[in-house]
Parts: structure tokens; C-alpha cells; sequence
């Protein structure tokens, strides 16, 4: 007995020390942040998948945001570090609040670039919030997260993003499958977690608006093998809509489908563009950057960043992180300059952050934010086919 | 039926390899009582050693051998790489503490899981390694075949089934017609006794390491053949392993092998006639039901002990 009640009294104090670290999260408050000095070293965390399946395109985002603290310093008048807060997407969303606990806690950090994943987002936003952090998404794009009624908004008001939202994306996505690939039959893969089921949702009800026939499926995230998959999907479906953040795995889903005689197209949203891991000829993917490349004035900036990261490949979701990174450090100038010199209040970046105007932006023409959702201004996705050497060609 | 006949085969190609992972947490457990939970990882770095072979090779498109000599290759050096690994562990990880109290070892190979899975990220990184193997002989592994109805079944998947088969055949010769196999066996029934009777105990039990992880190593690459490989993999291919190896009773080579083969029709099914939502919460639900009604597994013997 006497055993017994050790056990609850030692559970019961675990239980208390829990409640109580929530409650002390909870309450590190804007007045948490002393001020900081715009003239020393002020510290930008990326909250991104560094390591595991997402890691390639963390560690994508980490040198765009690398290459832009590092050359738009001068021009910002500002001395910022990046650090990395690793979020592996196997781990969940959830992971996204224990990095941004460690970022609350610190001084020198006065606003937060991501979470990258909209899992992430939805996770941290409420205490980055109460922290007074502007956290601004170079690639979150689940549509509750900003857009819809604000009562039903699962992101805070300093979260932003820089790119557009699935309500963007998975009609973008379905009308091209409809009005382009003449669809009827369309099956819509998603992997449990916010991003994947929430374009998914998106696309698949433009579709079935349109009168296409959809045929759901759902695997874990962790699912290497899609062979039983691939089984289920029809003989006439013509496109399998596969919205993952691992471009491997529609690569390994791809070739199952043609192992298994399905002719049906692949067809990713933004998670799977990478022309070195998803190239499966006659495919797409769509993404919220169009080809930076091709835009005006990008030709420097992307040698520098070639120069400074010679082995990296050009992918989609470093630049909107070179952009968000960008916002940020714009916005803190501001906030250095009305407070001459410092930062009083993280609450002094928040407010200058909504009227950032980025003009000759690396995505192609003025960035600024809409009032009504912190997004972009009449954002946009574009759509890719993959050419048979590989190549990403702009169809729409 | 022909959904049917591809379900099996897909259960079947998976299953074949789950069986190669499961019997090597049978070896080491039937003679050291011990869950290697580095198992898994040891599969990942086999894996990760069959793509760099491959590399070294000339790549999926360019090889600078023949087809057929590639796939023997890149599976010996990681079976090779494997089964030093396991030496290495075993030495280092597990030998210095198998007097110990049976939660040290245990917690043990947890950190060598850790450590295994880590240090292959900061090695090489955390992005998804690709074997191409659909680019090998222009598409000869995933278009050439014979067929079963209207179902093709591909030149890979059996390599695939038939390299695995063919591994778990040696195995089960070596465990029974050799005198090492005999040694294992005396080993596993009775430690002491086997050492009274002059068995070298550590050779049996190195010897066990290197056997389930040379096989670990073979059902890295035959598994990354099919989907792409990633430093994290083998936590959740090592549980199904283990999954594999309880449902055919742990400790048992013939269970191992049904076990793997069960848990890989299981998931294939359920994905293709229930949902592929819940097949991994089915597969565990499988895991837990053996273990509340038959801890010991379809092959192997309820533990009585003298009280």
C-alpha cells in the first residue's frame, strides 16, 4: 500500500511539473524579450525539417536563408544569424512547439522565419504568439492556417506566409487536371498529415465539383513501399494526385504505377518539386514559385548562391525562404529605426511586418501582404511537366 | 482475381524481406535472450552500403559491369559491411555487459540504434537515397517478366523473393548441417552446458551477429531496390521485423521466416481490401494479439519454467 502511494505521489508530481512547464510557456510574454541592440548580432531561427525525409528541403531553405541574411545585410543595415530548428516531419507538427520554445526563450531573437510545414505552423503559432514572434512560412501552405473565417483560423495573427495558400493550390492543380488533362477519373493520395490532407481536401473538391470522379486514398507518412497502393488504384484512372512532402515518394509511386501496368499520370503539388528526386517523365508538379531563373535581376543572385553552395541544386523552395527572410529582416529594420537603435518590444517587429513592400522580389514582381490573411497579394501557383531528360517545363 | 493475385505478390516481395530482417533478431535472441533493437538500423546502413557500391560501380544507368553482376555485388559488399558491423556491436555494445542484468543490454542496443541512425545522418545527410533501379538495363528489372493472369510479375520482384528464399535456405542449412550450426543450436538450448561441453561461446555468438546482420545487409538492398532508402528507415522496417519475428515465435528460424511472410500478406491485404489508412495500426494489432494469446509465437515453445 505504502508502495502504492509512492507511485501515485511520484506520478501526481509529474503530472504537476507538466502542468506547470505548460503554464510557464504559456506566459513568456512579449516583456520576456529585453531590448535588443540593431547594431550587434540578431539572431533569425528557421524552424524547418533539417534532418529526416524533409530534411533535403530544410537544408534547401537553410542555405536560401543563409545567402540572403548574408547579402541583403548591407542593404537592411543588419548583422543577422541564421540558426536552424529542426522539425523532422516524421516527428509531427508537434515538434515545431519544443524548437519554438527554445527560440522564445532567447534574447536575440526578435522574429522566427516558418515553421516550413503547415503542421508545424499549427502547432507553434499560439505560443510564438504569446511570445510577441512574428513567424513568417516560406512554404506552409494548409488553407486553415490563414485563409477561411477568422474564428476557424488554426494560425495566429503574426503568423504569415509568403507564398499561397492550398485553397490556391488544389484548385490551381484540379483545373489543369480538368480543363488540360480532360479528366474523369482522378485518384487523391494523401499521408495524414495537415499538408498532404489538406491539399488533398482541396483538389479533390474542385474536382468532384467539376463532376470528375475521385477515388481516395490515405497511407501513413512513413510508408516506403507503395505496392499495395498502386494495386488499388484504377485501370482508367487517368492522374494520381499525390501530395507528399518526400519527392521520393512519388518518384517510387510512379514507377510502381508503370510496373503495375496503370497508366495513369503523377501529378504533386509544391513538396514534390525537385528535378533531382521526382523526374518521371510525362509528370507534374505545381509550386508556388514560378522558375526563378527566368525572372528579371535573379541571374546574380543565383550564382552567388551557386557559388556559395556549389554542390546545392536549384529547387522551389529555397527562394520564397530568401523572400520571407527578407520581409523579416526589412521588418526589423523598421522596428530598429522607430525605436532608434533598438528593439524595445518583439511586438515592434509584428507591427511593421504587414507593411513590408518587396519590390523586383526573387519570385518576380513587388511583394507585399493582403490585409484580410497575411498572405501574398494575388498569390499564385504554377504548374510543371516533367520533360524526359529531366527537366521542369512551365505548362501552366 | 487479379487484385488478388498482385496483393499476394506485393505480400509476398515485402514479406520476403521482413523474414530476412526477422531472422536476425531470431538468431541473436534464441542465443543471447537478447532484443537487438540496432537491427534495424544495421538494415539501413546495409542499405546505405549497397547504394555507395553502387556509386562505386558506375551508377544505375552506366554500370561498369553486367546487370546481374551489379545486384550480386552491391548485396555481398553490404552483406560484408553488415556482418563486420555486427562484430563491432557486439564487442563493443553487447559483450561487456551480458552478465548484466537483462535491461542493460537492452537499453544498450537502443543507443546503438541511436547512435547507427545519427550518425548516418551527419555522415551523409538526411535525403532519401534512390537506387534507380528502374533505370538499370533500361527498365529490364521492372518491364521484363513473366505474367500470372493479367498480372505482370517483374524481373526485380524475383530477384527479389528469390534472393531472399534462397538466403533463408542457406541459413536454415547452415543452422542444421554444419557443426557451427549445431554449436548455435547447443548455444541457444544451453549456454553453460554447451561452454562444459567445449563450445566456444563468444565465437558462437559473434558468429550469430555476423550471420543476422550479413542477412540485415541483403534485405537493405533487395528493400532499396523497390523504395528509396533514408537514415531513419530502419526504426519503423525494424519493428515490423521484430512484428515479424514474434508472430513466428522469436527465436525460431522457421517461425522468423513464416512470421515475416504473414506480416507482409497481412499488410498487403489489409492495404488492398480493408484500408491502406490503418495497415500499419493492423500490423500492430497483430503484434499485440500474439503477444496477449500466444507470447511464443506460431513456432515457438511456451516458456515453462520450474517454480
Amino acid at each position: 500500500m505504502k508502495k502504492r502511494g509512492w507511485v501515485v505521489a511520484g506520478l501526481a508530481s509529474i503530472f504537476a511539473a507538466a502542468l506547470a512547464s505548460t503554464a510557464g510557456a504559456g506566459s513568456s510574454q512579449t516583456s520576456a524579450l529585453q531590448a535588443v541592440d540593431c547594431d550587434g548580432t540578431i539572431k533569425l531561427p528557421l524552424i524547418t525539417p533539417l534532418t529526416g525525409g524533409g530534411g533535403p528541403i530544410g537544408q534547401e531553405q537553410m542555405t536560401w536563408a543563409k545567402y540572403a541574411a548574408k547579402t541583403l545585410g548591407s542593404k537592411y543595415r543588419l548583422n543577422v544569424q541564421i540558426v536552424g530548428g529542426d522539425t523532422p516531419v516524421e516527428k509531427g507538427g508537434g515538434e515545431a512547439i519544443k524548437v519554438s520554445q527554445k527560440f522564445i526563450a532567447d534574447q536575440q531573437v526578435a522574429a522566427v522565419l516558418g515553421p516550413a510545414t503547415s503542421g508545424g505552423v499549427a502547432s507553434a503559432s499560439k505560443a510564438l504568439t504569446k511570445a510577441g514572434l512574428v513567424h513568417i512560412s516560406p512554404s506552409a501552405t494548409d488553407t486553415s492556417l490563414a485563409a477561411g473565417p477568422k474564428a476557424k483560423r488554426s494560425a495566429t495573427a503574426s503568423f504569415f506566409r509568403v507564398v499561397g495558400g492550398d485553397y490556391v493550390q488544389g484548385p490551381t492543380d484540379a483545373r489543369y487536371m480538368i480543363q488540360k488533362l480532360k479528366v474523369k477519373k482522378v485518384v487523391v493520395v494523401d499521408f495524414q498529415e495537415p499538408y498532404s490532407v489538406g491539399l488533398a481536401r482541396a483538389a479533390n473538391a474542385t474536382l468532384k465539383a467539376a463532376g470528375v470522379t475521385t477515388v481516395r486514398l490515405s497511407t501513413s507518412v512513413n510508408t516506403t513501399d507503395f505496392s499495395s497502393l498502386v494495386t488499388r488504384v484504377p485501370n482508367d484512372a487517368q492522374v494520381v494526385f499525390f501530395p507528399t512532402q518526400q519527392p521520393e515518394d512519388a518518384q517510387t509511386f510512379g514507377q510502381q504505377l508503370l510496373e503495375q501496368g496503370k497508366r495513369a499520370k503523377m501529378f504533386g503539388g509544391d513538396g514534390t518539386n525537385n528535378p533531382s528526386a521526382f523526374k518521371l517523365a510525362g509528370s507534374y508538379v505545381s509550386n508556388f514559385a514560378p522558375d526563378i531563373s527566368s525572372v528579371p535581376g535573379n541571374a546574380a543572385r543565383i550564382a552567388g548562391w551557386k557559388k556559395d553552395n556549389p554542390k546545392a541544386s536549384l529547387g522551389s523552395f529555397g527562394p520564397p525562404t530568401y523572400l520571407a527572410t527578407e520581409v523579416a529582416m526589412a521588418a526589423i529594420r523598421r522596428a530598429c529605426d522607430a525605436g532608434n537603435g533598438t528593439i524595445a518590444n518583439r511586438n515592434a517587429v509584428l507591427k511593421y511586418v504587414r507593411s513590408v513592400v518587396v519590390p523586383r522580389s526573387i519570385l518576380g514582381g513587388t511583394f507585399r501582404f493582403a490585409k484580410v490573411n497575411n498572405e501574398p497579394v494575388n498569390p499564385k501557383f504554377y504548374i510543371f511537366q516533367i520533360q524526359k531528360n529531366g527537366s521542369y517545363k512551365l505548362v501552366g | 482475381m487479379d487484385t488478388f493475385i498482385q496483393l499476394t505478390l506485393n505480400g509476398l516481395t515485402l514479406g520476403s524481406v521482413y523474414a530476412l530482417i526477422a531472422l536476425g533478431y531470431s538468431l541473436v535472441y534464441g542465443i543471447l535472450k537478447l532484443l537487438n533493437f540496432a537491427h534495424g538500423d544495421v538494415f539501413t546502413v546495409g542499405s546505405f552500403i549497397g547504394f555507395g557500391a553502387l556509386q562505386l560501380l558506375g551508377g544505375s544507368t552506366d554500370p561498369v559491369v553486367p546487370l546481374w553482376l551489379l545486384l550480386v555485388t552491391i548485396t555481398v559488399a553490404a552483406m560484408a559491411g553488415c556482418a563486420a558491423l555486427g562484430v563491432v556491436i557486439e564487442r563493443f555494445a553487447y559483450r561487456p555487459l551480458r552478465d548484466a542484468p537483462r535491461i542493460a543490454p537492452l537499453i544498450s542496443a537502443l543507443g546503438v540504434s541511436f547512435f547507427l541512425a545519427y550518425s548516418l545522418q551527419l555522415l551523409f545527410g538526411a535525403e532519401q537515397r534512390d537506387y534507380d533501379a528502374f533505370s538499370m538495363g533500361e527498365g529490364v528489372l521492372f518491364f521484363e517478366g513473366f505474367d500470372i493472369g493479367n498480372v505482370r510479375v517483374p524481373l526485380l520482384r524475383i530477384v527479389i523473393i528469390v534472393s531472399a528464399f534462397a538466403l533463408m535456405v542457406m541459413l536454415w542449412l547452415l543452422v542444421n548441417r554444419t557443426r557451427t550450426g549445431k554449436a548455435m543450436k547447443a548455444t541457444s538450448y544451453d549456454r553453460e552446458a554447451a561452454a562444459m561441453m567445449g563450445i566456444d561461446i563468444d565465437r558462437v555468438i559473434v558468429f550469430a551477429f555476423v550471420l543476422g546482420s550479413a542477412l540485415a545487409g541483403a534485405a537493405g538492398v533487395l528493400f532499396a531496390l523497390r523504395a528509396p532508402t533514408f537514415a531513419s528507415l530502419g526504426f519503423i522496417i525494424g519493428l515490423k521485423g521484430f512484428t515479424a519475428a514474434v508472430i513466428g515465435g522469436i527465436g525460431s528460424i522457421p517461425g522468423a521466416m513464416a512470421g515475416g511472410l504473414i506480416l507482409g500478406f497481412a499488410e498487403a491485404y489489409t492495404q488492398g481490401y480493408v484500408s491502406t489508412r490503418w495497415s500499419d495500426l493492423f500490423v500492430f494489432v497483430i503484434l499485440i494479439a500474439f503477444m496477449v494469446f500466444r507470447p511464443q509465437g506460431l513456432f515457438g515453445k511456451a516458456d515453462i519454467r520450474k517454480v
